[in-house]
Formats: structure tokens, C-alpha cells, sequence
């Protein structure tokens, strides 16, 4: 086939097609969003709720508005698991230790709404991985 | 680099590089003019016992107040009185209240108390008041007038009539960062006391106020805030000497407004984020402040500890002994005019864990 | 070749022609093994074959003492892998007990301060101390060690080509810096965790050994202080801490003990010589030095290689086995549960609730971090005592199950008679 003809070919092809790759419209965005909220909204409740380990201390007792957890600088080495790790991982090492609990899966729903309201706590601050 | 390879002046070296970190256990005088006006206290704050169920409390916090404790009963020569500055119980419960109670009365010798959020908005301090007496009063020791003020009382309608439960409302409290929270205050009634109680100092008395809240006006969104402030500091302006010592914050807070000094108790039980650490709001720190170090939170005791406070001439030192960071003395500067940290407070002598972010 | 000396020369000589050997592999530098970084060496103190030489000829002298009977190889015996295992406490001139367990030399390089309690801070600045304390080779100054460097013809000769200096040139400072360049190759990495974790190698460990790992770093917390790294593990943080070995003999007593002892201090009394004679004083661990209220019972975190082999452990050699030490750990910085813990304990601590299995699993993971040049001494020792890295014999049955399908070697020994 000649190129001119591949090329019309071509450009029939996408304007005959649906919706392609990704589009979306406002209200995708806005369903999305809310959707989103929702989760750092499930998020600050385990973080208030003392529920997540065994001795009813909650996150937020050390760190209210999610402060000092520092999303922005991960994966960084972190001391206290001796490697470099990611934040799901810290925020393990927290429900095991302070908290007396047992850890959660990276992608446990709850610890996705943990993520989402520290990082949603933490939005606009620029990326610094590997800080201490 | 020469060595000196007499073994006893190589272990007196030794010691004596880090003298600085250490607390004056020794018999040696802190001797500012008229010595027998100079004396000591220790000052434990923000212990936060909470009860799990049946016999267990959290143990984190129960260490904390225990080793502050035992600490304590350590200093030599004795301190003239100790005082606990608010936040005994996380959720004011009688369980709570007596088992930290319990610890504290291990303590030799008096013990002044003052009353913290997180003990009163149960039942507005009514256990409290059965345990260690009235919620604001004030002594005198030593020629220095001692003020206790109950800082965390607020609108009366937050307190009386916002909450269906009394359990409810001291939960809605104790969360620091709580939209539902409500700013602490003195109010009316303590001012009006506190002013009557003032005309009868002298303006070169020194004062010294215990307040659960700063006085001051820091960060309103976790209520390092107290609402009245200028008031209470107007009340507090005639006087040469004075000194507010509070707790709350958990962390290293120390400032000057106008002539009143102002310096912060660290926790017994775990330390608080700077609110600078908060990405989404504005927030004031006294410029002053040099940090504390930043802890890991591996040692549960990291960046928690007591104070041990000098009074000399009416100035107050007060000496932070925080456990695995580094020993902190916040003293007045009589040359500058203000509280100043003796090791760290030129830019050029900070270290890097005193970053915070 | 090594000198004679008492004692069984079948170990002895291996050990010694593995350090020379390794030695000999990297002429002006030591040797880097696997899961260690570059040992620091100062500046003022370069290594070099005649200097380690000379300081191993002056690490074995026994003449540096009252009854010319003890040298530092006298407890720290490279037999044992440079401690005096199985002694609890270390025996000096005339067999004076002291209040210490004499910690491994080898992997000491590697400590940011030596001693227990970090007394001292560099290998050299170490090597003063035993020669006149009076438990240990007891000589009232360093006056008889350097009239025998200055006129003994071996040493003459050695001092001349390794430092240039003779006569009254030669002092303390020379010595200690040979013995500290001859310690500074005593080092020993590439144990089987290494090979597993740096090496890649995934059979180099037991199944029991790789669970027991994964407690190391979570359930039991160990890491903080133990430290592991991205390329290297040290195995220590070296800083001090109260885990609770020792302080609660003393706990009483902390209020009037520890007052006293200061206004002792600060009327010129030898800490050295306070601390190793004085069991209480002892308990006091760093504070002894810092006189820092944070420092009350702490000690230095030891390094967990060749622990296997270094037993018993910790400040005064009071827990025998490595099980032992774990359930210390366990019970939240008690040996004994139903003690209370002490008040000074390191935030750190705490109790583990560990499994049984756990426990195990964890034991076997500190034996698997001895390097091979002691894996002899390891397989000698397991055989005299299998029961030190099994379960407790009251607790044989489900046990012995977990134990005969994860342990290795130890479990052909399951079920033999203490």
C-alpha cells in the first residue's frame, strides 16, 4: 500500500472510532474526585479511630492533620527496617509497634484510605525522595 | 593531636565532653545573687494514662510517667517541690486519673497540680478536684509568687450545651486536631480572680504562672492557642519578673512577649509535629525556638521527657531532660533581655536533627 | 608462623593462617568481606604487615602484667574467637574476677567507642587501660611495658622499622597504635546471612534462619539497634542502651547509689578501676562515664557477629545461651517474667510476644551471622551443647515437631539427653 493511502487510511480509522485512550469529561472528573474524597474521608476516620491496633491509641495522637509523616520522601532507607522502603511499609511499622496491632496488606482498602488522607494532608509539598 | 596518656585525666576528659547534656546532680550551687532566694522544682507535664480496659493501660505512656518520676526522686540536692502540668488522664476517667495518681504519688517530697484539657471535660474536673485540690490558686515560695491557672476552659456553650454526652464532649476535645474542638481560654471569672489576686504583689515580685495552655497565641487549628491571651498577659505586664511556664504542646516552645517569658514542658508520653509540619495552613512559632531534636520512633521514650527548673533572682532556667535526644537548658539572657537556649541558640551551633519539616 | 603456645594448636593455627592469609591478600589495606564496609582506619595510624606484626607480638605478651602471667589474649583468646568464653566475668592476675564479660575483638574496629560502656574511644586509646587496672594486668603504670620496648631486642629492632623511633622515642602511643593496627584485622563478614542477603546466594541459609530474619526486622524489633543497612549490617548502632541485664539487681539502691558514686567521681576516683571492681557500680553502666540520667544501666549495643560463638553474653555474661537472651528480649527486658522491669528501661523495649517458633526461628538466624573461620568453633560447640539452640526440654513435643522440619544439623541432635 503507498503511504498517502496508509496515512487516509489511518486518519479514517480515528475519526470513526469512539471514545479512545483517555478521554474523560467534567463529570468523570468529578465523580472521580469525589469518589477520591471519599476514601480520605474513610482515611481520617481509622486515623482518629484508635481501632487500628490493639490498645486504642489512634494515629492521630502523634500525628494530628497526618503532620510528621513526611509522604513527600519516600522511598527513602529508613532506619528503623533497615533497607529502603516505602511509606505503606512505615505505616505498618506504626500499627505493629505504637499501635500493638498487626499489619495490612499495601493494597487493603484500609491501608489505601490511610495513604490517601496523608497524602491528601500533605498536597502541594514537592517531591523529596530518599530525605531522612 | 597530642594525647595525654595519664589514664585518670583521660576519663575525666572523657566525662567532661559531655557535661554539657548533663543534669547538676552534684552538690554544686546555681548562685545568682541572694542565694537563699534561689531554689529548684521539677516539672512533669502531659503523662496522657490511657485506659485500655480492666487493669491494662497503654504502656507507652505509663513508662514515660514512671521514669520521670523515678528520675526525679533522683535529683540531689532535692528539688523544693514538684509540679504536674496538666494532662494526667487522656480522657479524664476515674481509672485513668488514679492510676496515674498512683504513679505520681511515688514522688518524694510536695506536688503542685494543674489541670489539663484532657482531665476536666468529663465531668469539668470534679474527680480531679477530689484528688489535688482547687483548679486555680496561687503561693508563694521563696519570694516568688506562684500563679496556677486553669487555661483550658472554654465558651460556655461548646462546654454545656454542644454535646449530647460528657463522654462525647471530652472525645470531641481530646482529638488535638478536631475541627469540632473549641479554642481554650482563662475566661472572665479567672481573670477578675487573677487580678484581684495580683493587686496584692508587688511589681518586683517575681511571678511564675502554670498553665496548661501557652498564653499566647501559636497555632489555633491544634489549640496551641489560648483566647484570651492579651488579656491575661495585660494582667501579667506591670511586673519586672515574670515567667509563664506551660505545657500542652509536647515539644520545645520558649518566647518573650513584651516583659513575660514564656517557656514550654515537654511530655512525659510522646511529642507533637511542629505546626510548621502542617503543609496547609499558616502557622506561628515563636522565633526564638530553637527545636528539639526530631525522635525515632523506634525509642518510645525519643523526645519525651521532664524538666528541672532553676529559679535564681527570679529568672527561671529550665532544663530539658528528654530521653536518647539531646539534654536542652532554656535560660533568661540578662544581657539580651530574653530566654535563650545555651547551647544551641546561635544559628551556627544547630545540628541537623533540629530540622523539622 | 604463630609462636607456640598452650592450648589446642589444631584451632589455633587455622585462625591464624586465615588472618594472615587475608592479611596477606590486600598488603596496605584490610581486607573489605562481604556484608561489611571498609574498616576505618585513622590517619595517624596506616596499616602496614611489620606494624600488625608487632602489634600481635605485643598483644600476646603475658610480661605486660604484675605476674607476667596475663597478656590481652588471655581473654580475649583468638581460640575463642578472641574472648574468654565460657567465663562470665573476665579472671585477670591471680585470677581476680572482674565485673565484665570481655567482648570479641573481632569486628571491635568497627565501634565508634570501645568498652561496654564506651569508655574509651579508640582501639588505641583501649589498649592503656587493661595493662593497669588491678583486676586486669595489674601494673601500677605503663612504666614496665615500656622499659621492655625499649630494651628487649626483638621489640628494639620492630619499633625501629615500624615507627622509625628508639629508646625514650618509643612510648605508649607507639605501642597502643601497633595493637590497634594488629586488632583492626580482625575482622570477619561473609557468614551466611551475608552470602544470602548481599551475595544473593538463596541456599546459603536455613528455612529456620530466613523466618528468623523476618522476626529480626519485624516481631522483634531488633533492627534499630542491630542495625542492618542497604550494602552492609554492623549489627550495631553504637549507642548506649538500659535493656533491663543487671539494672534490676541494683534498683533499690539507684537512689542512693548513684549520688554516692558521683561525688565519688568528682573527688578524683578511677572510673576505670571503679567500674570492674565494683559489681553495683558496675549496674550503672554509661552513666558511670556521661553521668547522664538517660544513660542510667546502658551499655553499648555489641555487634551480633560470631555471636554464636562468643557466649555468654552481655555486660556481665549473665545469659548463657542465645535462647536466653531472646526471652529477655521477649519478656520485655526481664530475664526472669514475673520480675518488674526496671524504670530506667530503654524506650526500645518492650515485650515481644513472641511464638515459641519465633523464638527458635530467631535463634537460628544469629547463628547462621558466624563467619567461616569460626564455623568450626560453631560445629564444636553445638555438638558439646545441642540443647542451647532448641526448645527448653519442658517444651519438647509440638515443638520438636516445628523443630525437626526447620532446624538443620541441630535437629539430628533432637531429643538426646542433656
Amino acid at each position: 500500500m503507498s503511504p498517502m493511502r496508509c496515512v487516509i487510511l489511518l486518519a479514517g480509522l480515528l475519526v470513526s472510532l469512539p471514545a479512545a485512550a483517555d478521554e474523560f469529561t467534567e463529570q468523570d472528573l468529578k465523580r472521580w474526585e469525589e469518589q477520591f474524597q471519599a476514601v480520605v474521608k474513610q482515611g481520617r476516620e481509622l486515623w482518629t479511630s484508635g481501632s487500628l491496633g490493639t490498645n486504642g491509641v489512634a494515629c492521630a495522637q502523634c500525628h494530628p492533620n497526618a503532620a510528621n509523616t513526611h509522604p513527600e520522601t519516600y522511598p527513602k532507607f529508613q532506619k528503623q527496617l533497615g533497607r529502603v522502603a516505602n511509606l505503606w511499609e512505615m505505616v505498618n511499622w506504626c500499627l505493629r509497634n505504637p499501635l500493638e496491632g498487626e499489619p495490612l496488606a499495601a493494597d487493603d482498602p484500609k491501608m489505601i484510605a490511610l495513604l490517601s488522607y496523608i497524602a491528601w494532608e500533605r498536597r502541594g509539598v514537592q517531591l523529596a525522595p530518599g530525605k531522612h | 593531636m597530642s594525647r595525654n596518656f595519664d589514664r585518670r585525666s583521660f576519663l575525666k576528659t572523657a566525662g567532661l565532653a559531655t557535661a554539657a547534656g548533663t543534669l547538676p546532680m552534684t552538690l554544686v550551687e546555681v548562685a545568682f545573687g541572694q542565694s537563699s532566694r534561689n531554689f529548684t522544682f521539677a516539672y512533669i507535664s502531659d503523662a496522657h494514662i490511657q485506659h485500655i480496659k480492666g487493669n491494662q493501660f497503654v504502656r507507652n505512656w505509663d513508662r514515660g510517667l514512671i521514669r520521670a518520676v523515678a528520675e526525679t526522686n533522683l535529683l540531689d540536692p532535692r528539688p523544693d517541690f514538684v509540679f504536674f502540668g496538666g494532662d494526667l488522664a487522656q480522657l479524664g476517667t476515674k481509672e485513668e486519673l488514679d492510676h496515674g495518681a498512683e504513679i505520681l504519688s511515688r514522688l518524694r517530697g510536695k506536688l503542685y497540680c494543674v489541670m489539663g484539657e484532657h482531665d476536666y471535660y468529663l465531668d469539668l474536673g470534679e474527680y480531679w478536684s477530689k484528688l489535688f485540690g482547687p483548679h486555680y490558686y496561687s503561693f508563694d515560695h521563696k519570694g516568688v509568687h506562684f500563679v496556677v491557672l486553669n487555661s483550658i476552659l472554654t465558651y460556655d456553650d461548646w462546654t454545656y450545651n454542644r454535646w449530647p454526652t460528657a463522654e462525647q464532649r471530652m472525645l470531641e476535645m481530646a482529638g488535638l486536631d478536631n475541627p469540632n474542638g473549641s479554642p481554650f481560654m482563662v475566661g472572665e471569672k479567672q481573670r477578675e480572680w487573677l487580678a484581684k489576686d495580683l493587686a496584692k504583689v508587688r511589681k518586683d515580685t517575681p511571678i511564675v504562672v502554670l498553665s496548661h495552655s501557652p498564653l499566647q497565641k501559636i497555632y489555633k487549628g491544634w489549640n496551641f492557642w489560648t483566647e484570651d491571651a492579651e488579656e491575661v498577659q495585660a494582667l501579667l505586664a506591670p511586673f519586672d519578673k515574670v515567667t509563664v511556664l506551660y505545657g500542652h504542646v509536647h515539644q520545645i516552645q520558649y518566647n518573650k512577649i513584651g516583659n513575660i517569658v514564656f517557656t514550654s514542658a515537654m511530655a512525659t508520653a510522646w511529642p507533637w509535629p511542629y505546626p510548621q509540619s502542617y503543609a496547609q495552613v499558616e502557622s506561628y512559632l515563636p522565633k526564638l525556638t530553637v527545636h528539639m531534636n526530631r525522635a525515632d520512633p523506634f525509642f518510645e521514650r525519643d523526645a519525651t521527657g521532664w524538666q528541672f527548673i532553676d529559679v535564681y533572682s527570679g529568672r527561671v532556667a529550665v532544663n530539658y531532660n528528654l530521653y536518647n535526644n539531646k539534654a536542652r537548658r532554656v535560660a533568661y539572657n540578662e544581657a539580651t533581655g530574653q530566654p535563650e537556649d545555651t547551647q544551641y541558640q546561635s544559628p551556627d551551633a544547630r545540628i541537623p536533627p533540629q530540622t523539622h519539616y | 608462623m604463630p609462636k607456640t603456645r598452650s592450648g589446642p594448636l589444631l584451632v589455633a593455627a587455622p585462625a591464624f593462617v586465615l588472618i594472615a592469609a587475608s592479611f596477606a591478600a590486600s598488603a596496605q589495606q584490610p581486607d573489605r568481606p562481604l556484608g561489611l564496609p571498609p574498616v576505618p582506619v585513622p590517619a595517624d595510624n596506616p596499616q602496614t604487615p611489620e606494624k600488625v606484626k608487632l602489634g600481635e607480638k605485643l598483644f600476646n605478651d603475658k610480661r605486660f602484667s604484675l605476674t607476667g602471667e596475663v597478656s590481652c589474649s588471655n581473654c580475649h583468646d583468638p581460640n575463642k574467637a578472641f574472648t574468654d568464653s565460657p567465663l562470665t566475668t573476665s579472671e585477670g592476675i591471680n585470677k581476680l574476677k572482674g565485673t565484665r564479660n570481655a567482648p570479641t575483638v573481632v569486628n571491635a574496629a568497627y565501634f565508634a567507642s570501645q568498652f561496654w560502656d564506651g569508655r574509651a574511644q579508640t582501639l588505641e586509646d583501649q589498649a592503656l587501660l587493661p595493662i593497669t587496672n588491678p583486676v586486669e594486668m595489674g601494673l601500677p603504670n605503663h612504666d614496665p611495658v615500656l622499659e621492655i620496648v625499649r630494651t628487649d631486642p626483638e621489640y628494639v629492632a620492630a619499633f625501629e622499622q615500624v615507627f622509625g623511633k628508639k629508646g625514650e622515642e618509643v612510648t605508649m602511643r607507639e605501642v597502643t597504635q601497633a595493637i590497634a593496627a594488629f586488632e583492626r584485622t580482625l575482622i570477619a563478614g561473609d557468614s551466611p546471612f551475608d552470602r544470602w542477603y548481599f551475595g544473593g546466594d538463596k541456599s546459603a541459609m536455613s528455612e529456620a534462619a530466613i523466618r528468623g530474619f523476618d522476626v529480626f526486622l519485624n516481631k522483634g524489633r531488633c533492627v534499630s539497634c542491630h542495625t542492618i543497612e542497604q550494602d552492609h549490617a554492623l549489627f550495631t548502632d553504637n549507642r548506649f542502651h538500659n535493656i533491663g541485664v543487671g539494672i534490676n539487681r541494683i534498683q533499690k539502691d539507684i537512689p542512693k547509689l548513684a549520688p554516692a558514686f558521683l561525688k565519688a567521681r568528682s573527688q578524683g576516683v578511677d572510673v576505670d578501676e571503679k567500674v570492674l571492681t565494683d559489681p553495683r557500680v558496675s549496674e550503672l553502666g554509661r552513666f558511670a562515664i556521661t553521668t547522664s540520667l538517660d544513660d542510667l544501666g546502658a551499655f553499648k549495643t555489641s555487634t551480633l557477629r560470631n555471636v554464636a560463638v562468643t557466649p555468654p553474653y552481655m555486660h556481665d555474661g549473665s545469659l548463657k545461651t542465645l535462647r536466653e537472651v531472646v526471652e529477655h528480649y521477649n519478656n520485655g527486658g526481664v530475664s526472669n517474667p514475673d520480675d518488674p522491669v526496671n524504670d530506667f528501661l530503654s524506650g526500645g523495649i518492650r515485650p515481644l510476644n513472641l511464638t515459641e517458633q519465633e523464638i527458635n526461628d530467631l535463634v537460628a538466624f544469629l547463628e547462621s551471622l558466624t563467619s567461616p573461620r569460626f564455623a568450626a568453633l560453631q560445629a564444636q560447640r553445638m555438638a558439646m551443647n545441642p540443647q542451647a539452640c532448641l526448645v527448653k526440654p519442658s517444651r519438647t513435643t509440638t515443638a520438636a515437631a516445628g523443630a525437626a522440619t526447620a532446624a538443620g544439623p541441630a535437629a539430628a541432635t533432637e531429643g538426646a539427653t542433656p
